[in-house]
């Protein structure tokens, strides 16, 4: 225990029975510090996030799968079945922590309610991430990120301008996600000064209204203001905008947040003679000429690739960045320097890195997302010392899944 | 270790919050590093935020306010970032003011800070420093690119990490320019990663005695929200492009409805076939029974949905797919979400008094630990605490306290 280069989170067990996106992003962050994390997955109904394809094993073979599940275990139980129930209840005594994000009542359904689960462990830390929480009107209800992020108020905010359907950021899954992990660490840390579990309510409406949307909305309760969409504007400073640059598709993000990143702004450009021009004298005034600044600076943005563009600008300090792709991401040198892409020790390839980073610890990716039941024998024999007859071999024809992408798999769901 | 009483200002609440004992000297401004220590706070830490004297937090002087003109004590987002927290000043420009700094230092366990890389080991207070005074204080930097590369001192903005960090080419319609996320995405993604990267530390040390330093870079932790994207990318190297918003599966979006827009998810997708009676179009069933059908025909799918959504208000929809088990939603302003009987009857929205602003609504709690409480407690005027802080902590006396403040120390 005492050992200062080991990963931090070495000897937590966690119990993961969450599935698509937010919840196992939750447990992904915990497992790239060590924490080893044991997913439970029900063959008849596999994750959503496995897709829906059977032919070549394709379903082992998602790279968001490797992505979003790396460095974890996968076990299949039916728990259903009380033989499998039974498995499962013996690895709750040797495990520090479940997580579940299905909807209300279906964990109670299947004994794995904290109620149940502190009979069996009595320190044991339970969360639960529905999309709604754990009680009130609406507590039934499911969610994805799809009904999430409008519900929060989030895409309300934002669009090109009111006038037009609003978009989505669409990533409120990892929001989420990283809540759920600040939910777990919260009580892990409580567990160790204190010796107590406990079960923590997380609903996901909340969590990403809480982190996107506060001030907004104490705002909107003060004052009773309705603040628009701004597209790519700021509400206080100017000129800040997206301009499209020389290439396919390519652009640049520039902000000047103050009068003097305006004036290396103008610099910068060559267009000095615009530093003395009373439109442009204070953001206010930017404000209202917005659309000339714009015509000004994508005029000089789009004899330029965006990465020149970027350069130019931070050289002149003013806060600029290449609107990047994923491809982009995959070779950008900033990146490259800091080694945040990580290219796993099991040989499965390249992996973006953490988010956040320990001195003296290297945290990273050790396994990609585990195949369907890969680790049954590891967990119930290994860990659990049962029999081997205790093994279930998965076989093909049981498989079934949440996506009937191409019509009803064999053997397909309840 | 001692903890100071909380704040004047707390309701009296029995059972102590999760992180009780944890002391936090919080150097942190504007919204990813308020934002992490807000949390510490609501869950029990001892946050002692040390502010500039004179002017405070930069974001003092952001609006919007709460009063009709800039006051530093009624910025709504300062209000909001800053709940829980011990307020003191101190100029960590003056070699008094680091002195105190450091003394300080030694009896923390949590420092978090959000200045420029270059900005603390200018102050004397790099990580090595630091842990020399303190082995066993965790220090966790917060940054807009984190403390090394060649992007260590470029200048930021939202809209600038939001570009970078990959998330800006996925958001919008493809016929126009990319588009920035309303609320701050990448702020918000980098708070809440410094706060599980602080526990983490804080949980190993709890078992081998030592801190750690945390690098956070708001650019990499914004990387994590296109997660699925890049590992595609570096997988199978195919590059996702905005879409404006149309989903892989089919229906899973915002459809126009009679007062707004509509959410009209269809899935979990076994629970798609049992519902379709509510759409009242038979052909639905009939012709698209699977998730592969309707992938292939999207638009006579929708040409279905659309007429019964415009027929219908959004709460209509919201309540009648969610009856029949689908994760139907809606776009709710803000109006709406404030309204919400699912919020009102969790008490999501806490009344807060503040001496200068008022009462205000805040959001409460973002998750709830049913053995520990959130506390709600507001944020800190300019230097509130100096006499409390600087004296149970350090043994300074009134008068001792006053001097510094004359002097411009604090």
């Amino acid at each position: 225990m005492g050992d200062a280069s080991r990963l931090p989170l070495e000897g937590v067990r966690i119990i993961d029975i969450t599935h698509d996106w937010a919840g196992p992003h939750a447990t992904r962050m915990l497992a790239d510090f060590g924490a080893e994390v044991i997913k439970i997955e029900y063959v008849k109904r596999m994750d959503g996030m496995r897709g829906g394809r059977l032919e070549n094993q394709l379903y082992n073979r998602h790279p968001r799968w490797w992505e979003i599940n790396r460095n974890k275990l996968s076990v299949t139980l039916d728990l259903h079945d009380p033989h499998d129930a039974e498995i499962l209840r013996d690895l709750v005594k040797i495990t520090d922590v479940v997580v579940d994000n299905s909807r209300k009542g279906v964990s109670d359904g299947l004994g794995l309610g904290y109620d149940a689960l502190v009979r069996i462990k009595p320190d044991i830390i339970v969360l639960s991430m529905t999309a709604f929480g754990q009680t009130g009107p609406e507590a039934s209800y499911a969610g994805y990120g799809g009904c999430i992020e409008p519900l929060s108020g989030v895409q309300s905010l934002t669009g090109y301008d009111h006038s037009t359907r609003p978009v989505r950021v669409r990533e409120v899954d990892v929001t989420n996600g990283v809540m759920g992990a600040c939910a777990i660490m919260t009580a892990l840390v409580h567990r160790q000064q204190t010796g107590r579990g406990q079960a923590i309510d997380l609903s996901q409406l909340e969590a990403t209204t809480h982190a996107l949307m506060g001030p907004h909305l104490m705002e909107h309760m003060s004052s009773g203001a309705q603040p628009l969409p701004l597209g790519n504007r700021d509400a206080r400073v100017a000129p800040q905008g997206c301009y499209r640059c020389r290439g396919d598709d390519r652009w640049v993000a520039i902000a000047a947040t103050s009068d003097e990143e305006w004036r290396r702004l103008c610099g910068a450009i060559g267009r000095a003679d615009l530093v003395d021009d009373a439109r442009f004298a204070s953001a206010e005034a930017r404000m209202r000429h917005h659309d000339e600044l714009d015509r000004v600076i994508g005029a000089w943005t789009a004899e330029r690739e965006p990465e020149a563009v970027t350069r130019h600008l931070q050289a002149a300090g003013v806060p600029a960045g290449t609107v990047a792709s994923v491809e982009d991401l995959s070779r950008d040198p900033h990146l490259e320097a800091r080694g945040f892409l990580h290219r796993a020790a099991d040989d499965s390839g390249r992996y973006p890195g953490t988010p956040f980073r320990l001195s003296g610890i290297t945290a990273g990716v050790r396994m990609r997302g585990p195949f369907l039941g890969e680790h049954n024998e590891y967990v119930i024999c290994q860990l659990l010392g049962r029999p081997k007859s205790d093994v279930r071999p998965v076989r093909e024809q049981d498989i079934g899944t949440a996506f009937d992408i191409e019509g009803p798999a064999p053997g397909a769901a309840r | 270790m001692s903890s100071l009483p909380a704040p004047d200002s707390s309701p009296t609440s029995g059972a102590a919050g999760a992180l009780a004992g944890v002391r936090v000297l919080d150097l942190t401004h504007y919204l990813a590093g308020p934002y992490a220590t807000k949390l510490m706070a609501g869950y029990g830490a001892e946050v002692i935020k040390v502010e500039r004297p004179g002017s405070g937090d930069p974001s003092r002087a952001i609006g919007p306010f709460v009063t009709p003109h800039p006051d530093p004590e009624t910025s709504i987002p300062f209000l909001y970032l800053n709940t829980g927290k011990l307020g003191v000043t101190l100029d960590l420009k003056r070699a008094e003011g680091r002195e105190i700094f450091t003394a300080l230092v030694r009896q923390a366990d949590v420092l978090v800070e959000s200045f420029a890389p270059r900005v603390m080991p200018g102050l004397g207070f790099s990580y090595e420093t630091l842990r020399a005074v303190n082995p066993r204080l965790v220090m966790t930097s917060i940054s807009n690119f984190g403390q090394s590369g060649p992007y260590r001192d470029y200048r930021a903005a939202e809209i600038v990490e939001y570009a970078l960090s990959g998330l800006m080419a996925l958001t919008g319609d493809p016929a126009r320019a990319p588009l920035a996320s309303g609320p701050a995405m990448t702020q918000a993604t980098a708070g809440m990663c410094a706060y599980v990267g602080t526990l983490t530390a804080l949980f190993q040390r709890g078992r081998t005695g030592e801190g750690r330093h945390v690098d956070v870079s708001i650019h990499e932790a914004a990387v994590d929200n296109v997660e699925i994207a890049f590992a595609e990318y570096l997988h199978a190297g195919t590059v996702a492009k905005r879409k404006d918003d149309h989903h892989a599966l089919v229906p899973w979006e915002l459809y126009p409805c009679r007062d707004g827009y509509a959410a009209l998810i269809g899935g979990p997708v076994r629970h798609w076939l049992p519902a379709n009676d509510l759409f009242g179009e038979p052909l639905l069933a009939e012709r698209y029974p699977h998730m592969a059908d309707r992938l292939a025909h999207r638009p006579e799918v929708e040409a279905l949905l659309r007429p019964w959504a415009l027929r219908k208000d959004k709460k209509e929809i919201y309540h009648a797919g969610q009856g029949r088990k689908l994760a139907f939603g809606y776009l709710a302003t803000l109006d709406d979400v404030v309204e919400s009987p699912q919020h009102a009857a969790r008490e999501f929205f806490e009344p807060i008094d503040h001496p200068v602003a008022g009462q205000q609504r805040y959001c409460g709690a973002p998750f709830h630990p049913a053995r520990t409480p959130w506390r709600s407690d507001r944020a800190p005027l300019l230097g509130e605490h100096n006499a409390r802080v600087f004296g149970d902590l350090l043994g300074y006396s009134a008068a001792r306290v006053g001097e510094l403040r004359a002097s411009g120390v604090l």
